[in-house]
């Protein structure tokens, strides 16, 4: 069982990978693995989750758990019996509980040794730093090739670029 | 015994008063455990040897919300709680250990503050005739080291003036002689650090506290319902009600009568629930009773909710029901309004996190909410006639409305988000059920909010026993002779914005600048002046009649507006950052605080005249000499323009 990310990108079970990586990527990645309905798949995310509107798994082997505490989060992680544990990183969880870092990045190692765990975020921050410290590998996707639709519909609407230039004048004004 | 204070300092303080006003200090010894829960003992055996041999550790068993639990007590703090934590690679389950100790002795003892009649807890009559000062200082604090302007109320009304030094200790002499029990003191929290400053320099006694001993309570700021809110650093006396009538929102909202309402639930000192937010007491009061029945307080919030399917959690995550009005006028109206519908649903259906596994389950939030939501009831019915209780139904009326956020909130002790969803669930199914009902008997249903519709139709007495009948909660009407619904810009119903006027004559405004906090008071008294012109219509046809005269207010506050004073025009905001990468009045705002030396931070109050809002310009409220007419002239049309709407929209008759 593995999940493609990019060609030569891929992440297998019995590992625990950190993904920095554009959101449209890992949704790509995981909207469009037929594979990944045969195993029972674990969401972590938190309150505010970028990614959960975006992901159209509907088979039963899908579920979501979302702690709202780093401690809840260690629970959840514990708890874990999935093939799959993907958790959307919420840098907000730590902000009160350094303490937990340490415990819960050694947890994600843990689970990561019978699952795969993907620990996922769109950019580095102290919090994902310290828990990607322990992780098998660290995997960073840039986003140099097409836009993510959703920033393509933003540009359009403020009148720049997807790359945030300014966009060059289509038509002509009429006084 | 009618508890002042109370402090836990090596022990329980209650600072007591008698019938004659004397207070005085009582002392108690009281040292309780906290609780240890481990899964495997056998694997901690050398921790647990040293917690029995250095910190009375025993075996034991105690009550969670779920059931029982065995395990240890351990009579330490919570510096060894937390390296228990780590020891235990966080396997430890620790309850009981920031319970508040001088919280927890008084529900362990069954006493409460400012009452002493132990059956009395829940009742709204109770004495607040306490010796009280009122202290009203003139000057900015945030700008002045020392006060130089004060009137002080006591028996008699007194003003102090002069220099700072002399001033501030001619006050500490009126503190020490009129000796009062509550002390109500505008910016009472900014002020006392100073004024300690100042008596530790001149080598004086601060008065305010009967013992000299103060607790200090660390400045933070902090989200609370989406805006960020700033708490300021507070010296808190011993013995003596200090109250920061600026700072405070329980006095503000509820007056003196609503911080001791607060205290008798919350099992808090009056001076730590003036302090506190809604959303804190109700936690609180939750602790007190749970500590009450014998039930431990978990000390991590590390329950998370249960795996779901993706679809279940869509279906349940939906939170309130709406339905959008259409834009307009609207002669009689009449809006039914369920009173306090989260936690009277929390009652009604059994909902909390224990009961969602077992729901046959007698639940500790519905049993410990119901007399509050009975109590509220009472108060909303006798202050129609009787306004004294007015404070404690607003307290009650913010308690209640917090307590259901807080079954979602990340650190509630006794939350879950389960609950959280189940309730907005049943807030949904009861008011679709109410509009079918509604429609079923005829009426029109105009616009809903969560716990509110408003209808067309009658006749309404009858709607609103079936609704209680149907759906086992009361709700309550207000009739409108005529309701202005204000459209978005983009022509929909806007949810949060109209007024009216009620059968009572008086109006009922949401969302416009006559009510919001932040308009300048100049655009704000304009639109009062015009609401109260178009109140004295009966109907749409006499408010037609008085446009010509609510009109003219509009033009008569343009012409004089060149000449306002510059005060008048000053735009409250609560900022919530201190840094801003785009240009913004905002930014130009705090920039200005910051070059007049006023450090802000995120959550606090600033107040700012727009100097030139095309260059990003404005002064704080203090320094403002000119300002920008044509900016302040849009905002007035805008003012307008939401009262201009009641007499250019379609009107709607029922039928």
């Amino acid at each position: 069982m593995q999940i493609r990310l990019r060609p030569g990108i891929t992440l297998r079970v019995g590992t625990f990978s950190a993904v920095i990586a554009p959101e449209h990527v890992i949704t790509a990645a995981l909207n469009e693995n037929p594979e990944l309905e045969r195993f029972l798949f674990l969401f972590v995310c938190g309150n505010y989750s970028r990614l959960i509107s975006h992901i159209g798994r509907t088979a039963s082997s899908f579920e979501v758990r979302r702690p709202f505490t780093a401690d809840q989060l260690l629970t959840v992680i514990r708890e874990a019996a999935h093939t799959i544990i993907f958790i959307e990183h919420d840098p907000s969880l730590f902000e009160t509980a350094e303490r937990l870092l340490e415990p819960v990045g050694s947890a994600l190692k843990e689970a990561g040794r019978e699952a795969l765990v993907v620990l996922y975020a769109p950019s580095m921050d102290r919090p994902f730093a310290a828990l990607a410290r322990q992780a098998d590998r660290l995997i960073e996707i840039v986003n140099t090739g097409e836009p993510d639709p959703r920033q393509r519909m933003a540009a359009v609407r403020s009148g720049h670029r997807a790359d945030g230039r300014p966009q060059a004048q289509t038509t002509l004004e009429v006084q | 015994m009618w508890v002042l204070d109370t402090v836990y300092r090596d022990g329980v303080d209650l600072w007591c008063r008698d019938a004659s006003g004397t207070v005085t200090r009582k002392h108690y010894a009281y040292d309780p455990p906290f609780y240890l829960h481990l899964a495997d003992p056998s694997a901690h055996h050398e921790m647990l040897d040293v917690l029995e041999a250095e910190f009375k550790a025993e075996p034991c068993s105690f009550f969670t919300l779920f059931g029982e639990l065995d395990g240890f007590s351990v009579h330490g703090n919570r510096q060894l709680a937390e390296q228990i934590e780590q020891q235990t690679r966080f396997d430890a389950r620790l309850f009981n250990v920031d319970v508040r100790r001088d919280q927890q002795f008084m529900a362990e003892q069954g006493i409460f503050p400012c009452g002493d009649d132990p059956g009395s807890r829940f009742s709204a009559d109770f004495s607040c005739s306490l010796r009280r000062m009122e202290i009203c200082i003139r000057d900015d604090p945030a700008r002045t080291p020392l006060c130089t302007e004060v009137e002080v109320t006591g028996d008699c009304t007194e003003t102090l003036h002069g220099p700072g030094h002399t001033v501030v200790a001619d006050l500490f002499g009126l503190v020490e002689s009129i000796d009062p029990e509550v002390i109500l003191m505008s910016h009472a929290d900014t002020w006392l650090p100073k004024f300690r400053a100042f008596s530790v320099e001149k080598g004086l006694t601060m008065p305010f506290s009967r013992n000299g001993k103060y607790r200090q309570m660390s400045s933070r700021s902090y989200w609370s319902y989406g805006r960020m809110e700033h708490k300021e650093a507070a010296l808190i006396p011993d013995g003596r009600v200090l109250i920061d009538t600026d700072e405070s929102f329980v006095y503000r909202e509820g007056g003196l009568a609503g911080v001791l309402m607060a205290s008798r639930l919350s099992g808090l000192s009056p001076n730590m629930a003036a302090r506190f937010t809604p959303g804190t007491l109700i936690s609180s009061y939750e602790v007190y009773e749970a500590v009450k029945r014998g039930i431990v307080v978990p000390f991590r919030k590390a329950d998370a909710e249960t795996a779901r399917k993706l679809a279940d959690l869509r279906a349940a995550d939906r939170g309130g029901m709406m339905f959008q009005p259409k834009p307009g006028i609207y002669e009689n109206v009449n809006e039914l309004d369920f009173t306090s519908m989260y936690p009277s649903i929390i009652v009604r259906y059994n909902l909390s996190p224990e009961t969602l596994e077992n729901p046959s389950a007698k639940g500790f939030l519905p049993a410990v909410l119901a007399p509050v939501v009975s109590l509220r009831r009472e108060t909303k019915e006798r202050k129609r006639t009787e306004p004294r209780y007015a404070g404690i139904d607003t307290l009650l009326k913010w308690m209640l409305v917090t307590c259901f956020g807080y079954t979602g909130y990340k650190n509630a002790k006794f939350g879950r988000i389960e609950v959280h969803e189940a309730i907005t669930a049943r807030s949904r199914d009861i008011l679709i059920q109410t509009k079918d009902l509604a429609e079923s008997m005829g009426f029109v249903v105009l616009h809903g909010i969560v716990d509110c519709l408003w209808v067309q139709g009658s006749p309404v007495e009858v709607l609103q026993q079936r609704i209680g009948d149907v759906t086992g909660l009361r709700a309550e009407n207000e009739h409108f002779d005529w309701i202005v619904f204000l459209p978005l810009n983009d022509g929909f119903g806007a949810y949060n914005r109209y007024y009216g006027r009620l059968s009572d004559g008086s109006m009922k405004v949401r969302g416009i600048a006559a009510r919001r906090h932040d308009a300048p008071d100049i655009i704000r008294s304009m639109q009062q002046e015009m609401l109260e012109v178009m109140c004295t219509a009966k109907d749409t046809g006499e408010l037609a009649r008085v446009r010509d005269k609510v009109r003219k207010i509009y033009l008569a506050a343009l012409q004089r507006l060149p000449l306002a004073d510059p005060r008048t025009l000053a735009i409250s905001r609560r900022i919530s950052r201190t840094r801003y990468t785009h240009r913004c009045l905002e930014g130009a705002a705090v920039q200005a605080y910051r070059d007049d030396g006023v450090e802000v931070a995120p959550g606090m109050k600033i107040r700012y005249i727009v100097r030139d809002a095309r260059r990003y310009q404005v002064d704080p409220e203090w320094r403002a000499k000119t300002f920008d007419v044509p900016y302040y002239r849009s905002l007035m049309e805008k003012a307008w323009n939401d009262i201009a709407y009641a007499f250019g929209g379609r009107v709607m008759r029922p039928g």
